[in-house]
């Protein structure tokens, strides 16, 4: 493993496009709204960055992160509780800036002296919307032949339809797409409105460290705010930015009906063999029992992770760890996140209940294919 | 700083009845239950009773317990003074001995019980299925003042004789022991399970290695020489749920057993006392379009596109479409290819059994065999294992093994 180590350090931005789905934010961020049954969506991108031999990695905080913090706890579930490097969590220092970070450049700005200190060569930027096994080593291999200053991987991908219908004006989250020449970034296009499938900016950047730091510091007292729209676009000429086409299996999370669809996506053995083929994908560890399958339960095209009692009717849902569905009761096309309790005679159909969601015996609740009905976390129904 | 009470178990185990399933591995690191080992019992047990120091014994077999103990963090054992230690034999100046008895195996370990310096030791054994709290264990021995106390069961008269035999008096003090006796005079059977007085123990364990006639065991020398000097001896009676899962069919009882939890006494599912073990990390289990699953236990990695009945299956384990398991244990990262029928049975890690083949059978009223698949082995095509075999080595396509 030691030769294919990439001597770069992570920093992660975990509240990245958190307004897209304000629904499953409420009580987090976006790193730690779960996904595909028992995970985090920081997961996939902690994983990748381990498996990939990067051992030092900064989460970057902006809000919310309450729940991050409990998942990632010292970080040894990826194997971060390290003397050198490990898992560094960087929350906002409330006296320094009077409102919390909203670009990527005030937020690189507040840990510059950090990033002054550390010893990689590289250092790799990401956002944690998007769930996919990520190879950091063949990017890293495009980067050196390339001979970029800065690398983005791009995934060709349409546009969402959340974002088609984003308004600039009303957000501060912005996506990119790029356009290319040999591999060289010739433009980068801020919120196109262009159909069909694009270079879409999956937002994970490989940069020198030395380079990021002086640019960082350039652009601070500049007074900029993003990386991409105010360091890179503007820069395309005198700095090498090439694309790095991923070609893997990616979730990218941009509202709550697609964040339901991606969920339902991984029913299908194929895409969940791609997800999860690759490279193994760490979680927290709950030491749930095996589910259990009891009585008349009927369970057809489900995911169901550990911990879950069933005894009623399940069809094609997810079911993430300690889910009961009691006697008697229906669930069709759902998904229910951990401890989401259904009990007898109760019937769901398109719903998206959030941790600890109880539907009380008998109640009918249905959504639509194409508005899942969404359940605050800890309420009864 | 000193402990209170250190825990030693022993997990020398061979399991030479479970045969297929303990070639490569100690009976303790047998797989039970969908998700656990054996020995994830007496550590879960030591973590919820709030003991944080324990030396496992080990001898026969020790890779995957090894592997699998590692630096305890699943048990929460990964402590600064203490946590779990793994102790095989090992070489000293005055030579190298392998255990030669349960006694042994602690007496050559009392350095590190020392290190510790605890008032008590609580001697266990890492391959029963029993959820205990050894607290209440503990309070009972300091309540009676006793320098040694054993935990035991009642067990009917009839199968007395089976067991190991603590006579009590009505103050559950100790009188006399029976191994095995043809005439039992009590039915208080010995789990195995020990507390002692760090002092006492040492003072035995001393005296039982300079004995040459010794037979360096507990049941049969330490315990006796202690009734013999007339020591503060006590018998605690525990009513739960306890197992030897020293057979096949008995380690296919008991995986039965916790898919009843309402009715059998163990449940695993108890919040309150939840067993620990190494996890899987796979992701959560699939079950297919045309798939059936009734009144069974799944874990996480699994994929069912066929059907299953009372049945558990470990993590990552794949039944393919038409294949049909019933009343079966199968354990992880086995392949159950289409059309076959596996029932009745126990199959081992990382097994094929391959398309149309038949496993075991349901029990009639003069069969009631439990077959076994051990790890790895392959069982080919239309293959057909008996309800009473052994399987060891891979069984070619269409060939039978009975």
């Amino acid at each position: 493993m030691v030769n294919s180590n990439i001597d770069a350090l992570g920093i992660i931005f975990p509240n990245s496009y958190d307004n897209r789905v304000p629904e499953l934010v409420s009580e987090r961020l976006m790193a730690s709204i779960p996904f595909a049954s028992r995970y985090r969506m920081i997961d996939f991108l902690l994983s990748s960055m381990v498996n990939c031999g990067i051992d030092n990695i900064s989460v970057i905080v902006r809000k919310n992160y309450r729940s991050l913090m409990r998942h990632l706890g010292s970080g040894r579930t990826w194997d971060l509780t390290r003397k050198n490097g490990g898992l560094n969590i960087v929350p906002p220092y409330a006296e320094k800036t009077v409102k919390v970070y909203s670009g990527r450049v005030e937020a690189l700005a507040s840990i510059l002296e950090f990033l002054k200190a550390q010893k990689e060569k590289y250092v790799i930027i990401a956002d944690t919307n998007i769930a996919a096994n990520f190879d950091f080593n063949a990017m890293f291999k495009s980067h050196i032949e390339s001979g970029a200053d800065v690398t983005i991987a791009y995934k060709k991908e349409e546009i969402p339809y959340g974002f088609m219908n984003l308004q600039a004006t009303t957000t501060s989250e912005l996506y990119y797409t790029l356009n290319l020449e040999e591999g060289r970034v010739k433009e980068i296009q801020i919120n196109p409105k262009e159909y069909g499938p694009q270079n879409f900016s999956m937002n994970i950047y490989l940069i020198s460290r030395e380079l990021l730091i002086e640019k960082i510091a350039d652009a601070y007292v500049r007074g900029y705010a993003y990386f991409e729209r105010d360091i890179l676009a503007p820069q395309l000429d005198t700095l090498k930015v090439y694309g790095y086409e991923f070609t893997g299996y990616s979730a990218r999370i941009s509202d709550i009906k697609n964040y339901f669809d991606e969920n339902m996506k991984l029913l299908d053995d194929e895409n969940l063999d791609a997800l999860f083929g690759p490279s193994p994908v760490y979680t927290k560890v709950r030491d749930d029992n095996p589910t259990r399958y009891i009585g008349a339960a009927k369970v057809k095209n489900a995911m169901v992770a550990d911990g879950c009692v069933i005894e009623g009717e399940v069809e094609n849902s997810i079911l993430f760890r300690g889910v009961k569905v009691g006697q008697g009761a229906k669930v069709k096309n759902c998904i229910l996140m951990q401890d989401t309790v259904i009990e007898g005679n109760a019937e769901v159909e398109y719903m998206i209940t959030d941790k600890e969601v109880t539907i009380t015996s008998g109640k009918s609740l249905k959504g639509s294919d194409s508005f899942p009905v969404f359940v605050a976390p800890y309420r009864t129904v | 700083m000193a402990k209170e009470m250190i825990a030693m178990i022993l997990a020398g185990g061979q399991g030479s009845r479970l045969y297929a399933l303990t070639q490569k591995l100690a009976k303790p690191a047998v797989p039970f239950g969908g998700k656990y080992r054996i020995i994830d019992f007496p550590l879960s047990n030591c973590v919820n009773s709030g003991i944080d120091t324990v030396g496992i014994l080990t001898q026969y077999q020790p890779l995957v317990l090894n592997e699998y103990i590692g630096n305890g963090q699943p048990w929460d054992l990964d402590r600064l003074h203490g946590g779990v230690h793994v102790l095989p034999p090992y070489q000293q100046a005055s030579g190298s001995d392998w255990y030669k008895g349960t006694a042994n195996a602690i007496y050559q370990n009392l350095s590190f019980i020392e290190r510790y310096d605890p008032q008590y030791v609580i001697i266990l054994s890492g391959d029963q299925i029993c959820k205990q709290d050894y607290n209440d264990f503990l309070k009972f021995h300091k309540e009676k003042g006793a320098e040694f106390s054993v935990a035991v069961m009642e067990v009917p008269w009839e199968e007395a004789s089976r067991f190991g035999l603590m006579v009590a008096d009505s103050d559950s003090r100790i009188t006399e022991f029976q191994e095995k006796p043809k005439n039992p005079k009590s039915n208080l059977a010995s789990m195995g399970i020990y507390i002692f007085n760090t002092d006492v123990l040492k003072k035995y364990l001393i005296e039982d290695e300079a004995d040459p006639d010794s037979e360096n065991d507990f049941g049969n020398n330490i315990i006796p020489n202690l009734l013999k000097d007339g020591r503060k001896m006590y018998a605690y009676r525990f009513n739960g749920y306890w197992k030897d899962v020293g057979t096949i069919s008995s380690l296919w009882e008991a995986n039965m057993e916790v898919m009843d939890p309402e009715h059998s006494g163990i449940d695993l599912f108890d919040k309150n006392w939840k067993i620990y073990s190494r996890n899987s990390g796979k992701t959560g289990h699939k079950v297919g379009a045309d798939a059936m699953v009734e009144n069974s236990m799944i874990t996480d990695g699994c994929r069912i596109d066929g059907t299953v009945k009372h049945s558990i299956l470990f993590a990552g384990v794949k039944v393919e479409k038409g294949a049909h398991v019933e009343d079966a244990v199968v354990m992880g990262n086995t392949t159950i290819k289409a059309g076959a029928t596996v029932t009745h049975c126990i199959v081992a890690e990382n097994a094929i059994i391959g398309q149309n083949a038949v496993v075991g059978a349901m029990p009639t009223d003069d069969e009631k065999g439990v077959a076994t698949v051990g790890p790895g082995v392959y069982i080919g095509d239309n293959a057909k294992v008996g309800p009473n075999a052994m399987v060891n080595n891979n069984v070619k396509d269409g060939e039978e093994q009975w």
